[in-house]
């Protein structure tokens, strides 16, 4: 796999056939992870790696170019990155409003929670989202930004 | 009001005595010099031909400062006093080099931030003595509290060097004449009634903590001797004009230095008086300098002369605050010289003569200032004349004259303020007394030699030479560029250590990090640490992992195929991440596993692009085998700290851990999972924190790779 990734080298084939079938399936698991997160293990950084793994696969398989070719949507990376962190801020500072501690969530410790099948909702949810998101954004964008050698850059 | 509870740090506020002479002065002051300011740093920049934008590089550092020094004045808390301190430092920093193209004005610049800013943290180390001794910052309940004791003469003695270098007083007084590079504006605001009054500000404030030290008082009487002396001396033959001030604000404020050291009752409110009138007098003589230097384009007093003829209003303006410095009647400052002489008498003979030489001193060189300037030959091309520029001199001569005549409200805001500082009822009754009083027979001694040192300007230069060549000889100021030097080397010399290559910089972080270890672990008791434990249950399957982390991580030290010490990396992380699923922390492990698998990912495709073979030109050379040896031993002492911490800490944990806090209330936070909800509750803030770190980080990455194109 290493020396075949290298320049020049075509990828394995079923390196590349991973990458490629990956990032879907790990979309899945982390919402899985998010899902479960309050009741088992994983949160919102174990869910974002695993997709920055998947995506990360994908650049090695077929080189920065063919990657972000493949998954156009990694271009927005910055600005997931931006609505992560503005989103776990927000969640971790929306108390202030009316006058609470930061990060003191909603419901309060001990009163009853809302469940939608599995998934319990309260405000920890969207600082863990909101971790997520962070989380896939950076990790692409240090990819991208890592991805490719000086004077390799797309013209 | 609680700003962090935890550290026991308050916002406490408090307008008393002293922070109503303080907070008026940075106000009222301020706006004049405001007003003043907007014509001088329209000529400035003009004259400089810099853009008129450039003032936005000014008047938010003047704005932000006036904030500070507000803030200092009323604060009541020993931390806040350390920050709202270091924040008009700063702000000074950036308002005297303003003329950031002049060399000069950036070395004074660092040299009025080093000088105060490091001497601020000598207050601070004072305070956190006094909270560990007393167990508060609160200025107040600290005076209650705190007893004549070591400590108490340490602290006292920390905090006064910190309020001591603020003020100006030797012998850290030689930031404050470099600091005239300073546009006149800043001049006339932090060096004459803010930034140098917030040093006797804070020593009014926490008085009756120096009180409890014979020690520190008695320092305070002879350094603000000595500043009155030398910056007398130093100030009667100056040819710049603003240097002439600089010189006699050291010295003015060695006066209220010596007022505070003698502490007596009369002192204390002579002192807090003797801060108005100053600061009133010196504002309205900087601004004429300024006024003068603007009109004429110069800065010395021999092109200068003459100059009341031409600019008539200024001229009476400045003789009036000239006569409130040097205590004539009829002035504000003749009752300040009143009250000083009064205290000294009190205090005893020496006081007495040094402050009737104080007093001819300031005669003599306010004196020589005025006379050249407005009186003799006509010198200097008179081009620009500024109604702003004068106005604010001439309100603050009206105002000395009015406190001259009428000095009931000055006084009352005097004797509350001595009040605060001393903590008792404080009488401030100046007045006119036509009797042959002890006050007034010193004043008329002081007249008459200042008359004289006037007179004779032989003398006087004689005397300001020999000073100032012994003070450019042995002074203070040498000591600071030989350790500016000094530090500048060390700091070259070991940076240099640093990055030599990869392998010292690898070493030095872990060589200093494993030798504190030890240090600590030297200074801690070590009774029932090192145990050995038994082995049982999942232990027999941690042990063979462990093991084969050993075995591997001497590969890794062995090997010399980049490849194999990647792959023998990641096998140490996912041994490691096995571990902490068998020890219960299947949160970490997963985590662990996660980040190993990303690294071994990076590290392969990072390899792949490395060239295949690595150099080889030193291979085996005695270079070579040296600097191997010189690894091992850095490996080792950071290894075998590390070893030592983490068999410590496991044979004896802490006894009551906040993980079991964590644990009981993990399911009322609506956790099955302690470690998330850790991280988003109990930890949240700091979760913030860190991820906001993170998007910092990827905007850095981006900075350096791309220019900061984020994609």
């Amino acid at each position: 796999m290493v020396r075949r990734s290298g320049r020049g080298a075509a990828p394995d084939s079923v390196v590349r056939v991973v990458a490629r079938m990956l990032p879907a399936p790990s979309v899945m698991v982390a919402a899985a992870l998010i899902v479960k997160g309050y009741a088992e293990v994983g949160d919102g950084f174990a869910a974002g790696v695993i997709v920055a793994l998947a995506v990360s696969l994908t650049y090695v398989a077929v080189g920065a170019d063919g990657a972000e070719a493949v998954l156009p949507v990694l271009r927005h990376a910055p600005k997931i990155a931006v609505t992560g962190l503005l989103l776990a801020l927000a969640s971790g500072f929306f108390p202030l409003v009316y006058g609470e501690e930061p990060v003191s969530h909603q419901p309060a410790p001990g009163e009853p929670l809302t469940k939608f099948g599995k998934l319990e909702l309260f405000t920890q949810l969207l600082m863990d989202i909101g971790v997520f998101l962070l989380v896939v954004g950076v990790l692409v964008m240090l990819l991208h930004q890592f991805g490719r050698l000086r004077g390799e850059e797309k013209s | 009001m609680p700003w962090a509870p935890s550290l026991d740090l308050h916002l406490s506020f408090r307008l008393d005595g002293l922070g109503a002479i303080y907070g008026l002065l940075a106000t009222g002051i301020g706006a004049l010099v405001f007003a003043y300011g907007t014509r001088y740093m329209t000529l400035h920049l003009e004259h400089e031909r810099r853009g008129a934008v450039e003032r936005w590089r000014f008047w938010p550092w003047m704005l932000l400062f006036a904030m500070a020094m507000v803030g200092l004045a009323t604060a009541q808390d020993l931390v806040l006093v350390f920050v709202f301190f270091d924040l008009t430092a700063v702000c000074s920093y950036y308002l005297i080099g303003f003329d950031r193209s002049d060399s000069k004005a950036r070395t004074s610049a660092v040299m009025a931030l080093l000088v105060t800013v490091v001497s601020a943290v000598a207050m601070l180390i004072g305070a956190v003595l006094l909270y560990a001794a007393y167990g508060t910052f609160a200025i107040p309940e600290l005076i209650e509290r705190v007893g004549p004791s070591e400590t108490t003469t340490v602290a006292a003695a920390l905090i006064a060097v910190a309020a001591l270098a603020k003020s100006a007083q030797v012998p850290l007084h030689f930031w404050l004449p470099r600091a005239m590079a300073a546009p006149t504006p800043v001049s006339a605001y932090l060096h004459s009634a803010a930034m140098v009054a917030a040093g006797v500000l804070v020593i009014g404030r926490v008085h009756r903590l120096l009180e409890r030290s014979e020690l520190v008082m008695t320092g305070l009487l002879v350094i603000g001797a000595l500043s009155i002396v030398v910056g007398g001396v130093l100030a009667l033959r100056r040819d710049r004009l603003k240097q002439v001030l600089a010189y006699s604000t050291i010295s003015q404020y060695g006066y209220m230095v010596l007022l505070y050291g003698m502490g007596s009752s009369t002192s204390n409110g002579a002192a807090a008086f003797y801060v108005m009138a100053h600061a009133v007098a010196k504002s309205a003589l900087f601004m004429t300098a300024g006024a003068v230097t603007m009109a004429t384009g110069e800065d010395r007093l021999s092109k200068l002369g003459g100059l009341g003829r031409r600019m008539p209003v200024l001229a009476v303006a400045s003789a009036v605050a000239a006569a409130s410095l040097a205590a004539l009647p009829l002035t504000i400052g003749f009752f300040k010289d009143e009250l000083f002489f009064a205290a000294a008498w009190e205090e005893g003979s020496v006081t007495t003569v040094l402050a009737v030489v104080a007093a001819a001193l300031t005669l003599a060189y306010i004196g020589r200032f005025w006379v050249t300037l407005f009186l003799g030959a006509e010198k200097g091309q008179v081009t620009e004349r500024s109604v702003v520029m004068v106005a604010p001199v001439a309100f603050l001569a009206a105002v000395t004259v009015v406190g001259g005549l009428v000095t009931e409200p000055f006084a009352r805001l005097a004797a509350s303020g001595g009040e605060v500082t001393a903590g008792r009822p404080v009488e401030v009754d100046p007045g006119y007394h036509l009797e042959l009083s002890p006050e007034n027979l010193m004043a008329i001694a002081a007249w008459t030699l200042g008359g004289l040192l006037l007179a004779a300007p032989r003398l006087t230069t004689v005397l300001s030479r020999t000073l100032a060549r012994a003070g450019d000889l042995f002074g203070p100021r040498r000591g600071y560029e030989a350790m500016l030097h000094g530090l500048d080397r060390a700091s070259a010399g070991v940076h240099g250590l640093e990055v030599r290559d990869l392998r010292s910089s690898i070493a030095a972080v872990l060589v200093p990090a494993g030798l504190l270890v030890g240090l600590a672990f030297a200074a801690t008791p070590t009774d029932g640490a090192f145990a050995l434990g038994h082995v049982s249950g999942a232990d027999w399957v941690i042990l063979p992992l462990l093991g084969l982390i050993t075995v591997v991580t001497l590969v890794i030290a062995r090997s010399r195929s980049r490849l194999a010490i990647a792959l023998a990396l990641s096998v140490v992380g996912f041994a490691l991440a096995a571990v902490y699923a068998l020890i219960g922390a299947p949160d970490v492990a997963l985590v662990a596993v996660m980040v190993e698998t990303m690294l071994a990912l990076v590290f392969v495709a990072a390899l792949a692009r490395l060239p295949q073979e690595e150099p080889d030109e030193d291979r085996g050379s005695v270079v070579r085998r040296k600097r191997r040896r010189r690894d091992v031993v850095a490996g080792s002492i950071a290894g075998l700290a590390a070893f030592v911490t983490v068999w410590g800490f496991l044979s004896k944990p802490a006894a009551e851990s906040v993980s079991d806090d964590h644990i009981r209330l993990a399911p009322e936070a609506h956790g099955g999972d302690v470690v998330t909800a850790i991280v988003a509750d109990f930890r949240g803030l700091d979760t913030l924190v860190e991820i906001t770190v993170l998007l910092v980080a990827v905007i850095g990455v981006a900075t350096l790779m791309r220019r900061g194109k984020t994609w």
